[in-house]
């Protein structure tokens, strides 16, 4: 099926549906969440029953959008479903008892991410050290190591050192 | 030079310089997005060439070093030199005992070149050159 028409699909299943970057996608309320991608997955149009994968996004003031890839093995169409949260709100329904393997998605996006997946099994950290309170994928995380050592990039040709009497030139990333 | 079972063509083993190519330019390293290279330089001023002529002039490289404990290979230093000064090279047998071991100067780095393959044939159902 056409990324069009998965969207129209979605739209007819859930009120909404367009193509982002050539996928269909769908933003759903968070009460809605659960209900939408149970719906996707139990479409026999659509036959996306296939779980690829759930991921978190950081959209700073706009709070935390989480983000189901679905896929079809028969259609071969993929299925984006997003869901927003405020910063201060960071919660968001499990889909584990949708799909058993977005469970592992959610305690490694609730790890570091922070958002919350209410009605999770079991939200054990993954990955950080024990006693890691910090959460290495939002915007306001510090990467110490790009603190503790300047960018090689600052070194003017014909330099060893920066100019302390130039602009300097921000490094990657820190242009904003 | 290199050991073991022979590697595909286009192998990402190890950065090779070449110093004559290098203009100072600071492309890779302002590029590098691991921040894993690291260039010094001096200016020093060229003789005018004839008696019309005024001085001029241009960098020379005081230090060029890759940190390969920090490269993650992906080749955008390569990439992005206008001049070809960094190569690929298959050579991938450089362990060392420490995290400074993995630190290249430009030395090591022009040693490398030896094992830069040759580039690979034209191939006739290519593009034609602009």
């Amino acid at each position: 099926m056409t990324p069009e028409g998965v969207a129209g699909r979605l739209a007819a299943l859930l009120g909404a549906g367009t193509v982002v970057s050539g996928t269909a996608t769908v933003d759903v309320e968070r009460t809605r969440w659960v209900d939408a991608v149970t719906t996707v997955r139990d479409d026999a149009e659509l036959d996306a029953r296939f779980f690829d994968v759930l991921l978190g996004v950081d959209l700073l003031d706009e709070g935390f959008e989480v983000v189901v890839r679905l896929w079809s093995l028969t259609g071969r169409h993929a299925v984006h479903l997003r869901t927003r949260c405020p910063r201060d709100d960071a919660r968001v329904p499990s889909l584990a008892a949708v799909f058993a393997g977005a469970a592992w998605h959610e305690r490694e996006t609730a790890e570091m991410l922070g958002v919350a997946f209410e009605g999770h099994p079991g939200l054990t950290p993954l990955l950080l050290p024990t006693g890691f309170v910090e959460r290495p994928l939002r915007k306001e995380f510090v990467l110490a190591r790009r603190e503790e050592k300047a960018w090689p990039g600052a070194v003017e040709p014909g330099e060893s050192t920066p100019n302390p009497r130039r602009q300097p030139l921000g490094a990657p990333g820190r242009r904003r | 030079m290199s050991s073991g079972p022979p590697v595909p063509p286009r192998s990402r083993g190890v950065i090779a310089l070449l110093e004559e190519n290098c203009t100072v330019c600071m492309l890779c390293a302002r590029e590098c997005p691991d921040w894993c290279i690291v260039i010094e330089s001096h200016t020093e001023d060229l003789p005018p060439l004839g008696p019309r002529g005024r001085p001029r002039s241009r960098n020379v490289l005081d230090r060029f070093d890759i940190d390969f404990s920090l490269c993650m290979y992906c080749g955008i230093c390569v990439e992005v030199c206008p001049f070809d000064a960094l190569f690929w090279s298959p050579e991938h047998s450089y362990a060392g005992d420490g995290p400074t071991a993995l630190v290249h100067e430009r030395e090591q780095l022009r040693d490398w070149m030896a094992s830069v393959p040759p580039p690979p044939a034209e191939d006739p159902a290519g593009a034609p050159p602009d």
